[in-house]
């Protein structure tokens, strides 16, 4: 009997993975997040608040060979506030202490972002995962790189565990509701004026299939994961038949706080990537790690707006 | 199906039947009206001859080889998620188009329609809305691209009558590095005429992936225009991502200091940045084609070089780097005689290797001697300016 810690399993990405690893008849899971679960499943849940004491503690009294570590990513419009960095940075914190004590822990899997590569002018166009820290806007950033740090860290002292850093693209999907996939389905898009970027996803359902593949493939070390392919905001907006409204800088400024009043805040990291764009090398995601995503960033960006239709190509 | 011969064939080859055949209001009826009218009138004179003006050797050659790409009988199968077809003609000895994997069209300069032309513009508007292609990953876009290539062609052929020499130096596949002269001090129009040179000269014409300092991701429409006519940023993850492609790179190591110099200092090749193009060069084993470009310099002859413009420039906008900025005073380029000449390539001493510092200056020394040199020759021999 295997058993399996998933932290962070209240998003649609963490109840997901839950339901695909509890209807295998060798595992054993055990979920924790600090809201209630958006997707139903029957392992045992406990709402703990990731800071506390008592995730350690839970951990070690669950004995987990494996520990899928999701909470500093994908959390909605939590992202890159106080209470959000508290629990990536202290949570990561008391969590990875608790890995350190632990004699069952053999594999870790930590869900990072493509955020950490941060996005400007004087980035390279294409990150891999060795890229250089080039600097960018956004305490999520600096919370990631904060997070990846501890994992470097604990890695140190305990070589026998196995760490994976997934660095996840842009989620979107039919049933992702990420800030970024809120945006891109308004009616109207507010787009910066004169800014076209790169933008590149992974499909919701390709996201947690690379989740499954980490868990059953302990490969350490960093990798990009996002789905091969990428296309220009203009272009995404063709293919979800959504009207683009160019503004300049001020006026878009204005309307991303406008949009933050009505609950969708794009935090900054993704002001900088709708400004100069991203997209990651993904050549070790499918040489070393032996991932490959089912759905191109075309057909994610398809699946997202709805439009299912397969393309025929030749 | 009628099985007409006339509906096997695309919108902008009918209108273009239509044109000749001078049916009036063509250019506001469907595809349909068109067979329809097409059809009435089979054995209609045309009103006036087609006017097309005849065409110089190389552009004769330029047609002929993009039209010799595509096979016109057979279109592309990709359909859109709404079922829409591509309708593209599909690549010679392919079984798509140039924009749905016929050929890589990241590296070969390709016209999907297999001509260059407004009439082709249609077609490609069409693949522009219906967003049927990804792009590269640093962002060339294959239409917007042909559709800035047909516009430069103007100034190639009939503003610049851009001469080229030497263009057989250029490698037909695999990586490569061209490393050329830079001046013009208003726009970079060196950089423009240097990827077409290779596009209208070249047996096989390849794209040319011209490397930018940042101020071309700041700029507005700029940051993604220069991108989706295959720019990239000059840095060294840029180029090892084209090179590791197998893509053919422009750089201009002169940077800033070569292009805002003044008309005195015309034709001077400056220090050529830290040499970083050699080691890029090693490490991929990719050759070396120096060019020496004629013209750039007295488009926008600067009169001289000021360091109060550059500052009042850093004041409105901070992220500006030059310390020195020409002064132009014609707002519109001058239709100066260009001349592009390509030099035998340089092949990788060490390939795979990191060269020794001071080798690679050695050899960014030499290169840059090279290019000096042709361009003295190039200047003695010039007889006229335009």
């Amino acid at each position: 009997m295997r058993r399996i810690l998933v932290t962070g399993a209240g998003t649609w990405t963490g109840g997901r993975l839950v339901q695909h690893l509890e209807s295998r008849p060798d595992v054993q899971v055990r979920a924790v997040d600090e809201v209630e679960p958006r997707l139903t499943f029957t392992s045992p849940f406990r709402r703990v608040g990731l800071d506390r004491p008592e995730l350690a503690q839970h951990l070690l009294d669950s004995a987990p060979e494996t520990v899928v570590h999701l909470f500093g990513w994908d959390r909605g419009d939590a992202v890159g506030g106080t209470r959000a960095h508290e629990e990536l940075v202290v949570g990561a914190q008391a969590l990875f202490g608790a890995i350190g004590r632990s004699d069952t822990v053999r594999h870790v899997i930590v869900a990072s972002d493509v955020a950490v590569y941060g996005s400007g002018p004087r980035h390279p166009s294409i990150f891999t995962e060795t890229a250089t820290d080039h600097g960018g806007r956004g305490r999520y950033r600096r919370d990631l790189l904060d997070m990846e740090q501890f994992v470097a860290e604990i890695g140190e002292h305990r070589p026998a565990v196995t760490f994976t850093v997934l660095r996840f693209a842009g989620v979107f999907g039919r049933n992702v509701d990420s800030p970024l996939s809120r945006y891109l389905r308004l009616a109207t898009v507010p787009t910066l004026l004169g800014f076209d970027p790169r933008l590149q996803f992974i499909d919701d359902e390709d996201a947690v299939a690379a989740l499954i593949h980490a868990v059953d493939h302990p490969v350490p070390g960093t990798f990009n994961i996002a789905a091969p392919g990428q296309l220009y905001l203009s272009r995404i907006l063709r293919l979800g038949r959504r009207l683009p409204q160019p503004l300049p800088k001020r006026a878009f400024e204005a309307a991303v706080r406008g949009l933050a009043r009505h609950d969708l805040v794009l935090p900054s990291h993704l002001v900088d990537q709708l400004r100069h764009g991203i997209v990651v090398d993904i050549t070790r995601m499918e040489q070393d790690l032996g991932f490959v995503p089912q759905k191109t960033t075309r057909q994610a960006v398809l699946a997202g707006y709805g439009r299912t239709e397969a393309e025929a190509t030749p | 199906m009628t099985g007409s011969p006339l509906e096997r064939l695309t919108k902008a080859e009918l209108l273009e039947m239509a044109r000749q055949r001078g049916i009036r209001g063509r250019s506001r009826m469907t595809k349909a009206d068109l067979v329809t009218a097409l059809g009435a009138a089979p054995d209609a004179t045309p009103d006036t001859p087609p006017e097309e003006p005849e065409p110089s050797g190389r552009r004769a050659a330029l047609t002929g080889r993009l039209a010799a790409m595509v096979d016109p009988q057979r279109h592309c199968t990709w359909r859109s998620p709404d079922g829409d077809p591509c309708g593209l003609p599909v690549i010679r000895g392919a079984a798509s188009c140039g924009l749905h994997g016929g050929i890589d069209c990241f590296d070969v300069a390709t016209a999907v329609t297999g001509r260059l032309g407004f009439d082709a513009w249609p077609a490609l508007l069409r693949q522009l809305r219906m967003a049927s292609y990804d792009c590269d990953p640093i962002g060339l876009d294959p239409v917007v691209a042909e559709l800035v290539w047909h516009l430069l062609n103007f100034l190639y052929f009939d503003y610049f009558h851009v001469e080229v020499e030497g263009i057989e130096h250029v490698p037909l596949h695999g990586p490569a590095l061209l490393v050329a002269n830079h001046g013009g001090a208003a726009l970079p129009y060196d950089g423009a005429m240097l990827s077409l040179a290779v596009a209208n000269e070249a047996e096989r014409p390849r794209r040319v992936r011209v490397m930018g300092t940042e101020i071309f991701n700041m700029l507005p429409v700029v940051s993604h225009l220069f991108r989706k006519v295959g720019g990239a940023y000059a840095s060294r993850d840029d180029a090892s991502f084209l090179l590791a492609a197998g893509r053919l790179l422009a750089v201009f190591p002169e940077g800033d200091r070569g292009f805002q110099k003044p008309l005195s200092e015309a034709y001077q090749v400056q220090r050529f940045g830290r040499g970083g193009f050699i080691t890029m060069a090693e490490q991929h084993s990719a050759p070396v084609v120096p060019v020496a470009i004629l013209g750039s310099e007295e488009v926008h002859p600067a009169w001289w070089s000021s360091r109060t413009l550059a500052r009042l420039v850093r004041l409105i906008w901070p992220q500006q780097r030059v310390e020195t900025m020409g002064v132009v005073l014609n707002p519109i380029p001058l239709p100066v005689r260009w001349r592009i000449k390509f030099l035998p390539a340089v092949l990788p001493a060490h390939p795979g290797e990191h060269p020794d510092p001071l080798e690679m200056l050695e050899r960014t020394e030499q290169i840059r001697g090279t290019i000096q040199d042709t361009l003295d020759r190039m200047i003695a021999a010039r007889t006229t300016l335009f």
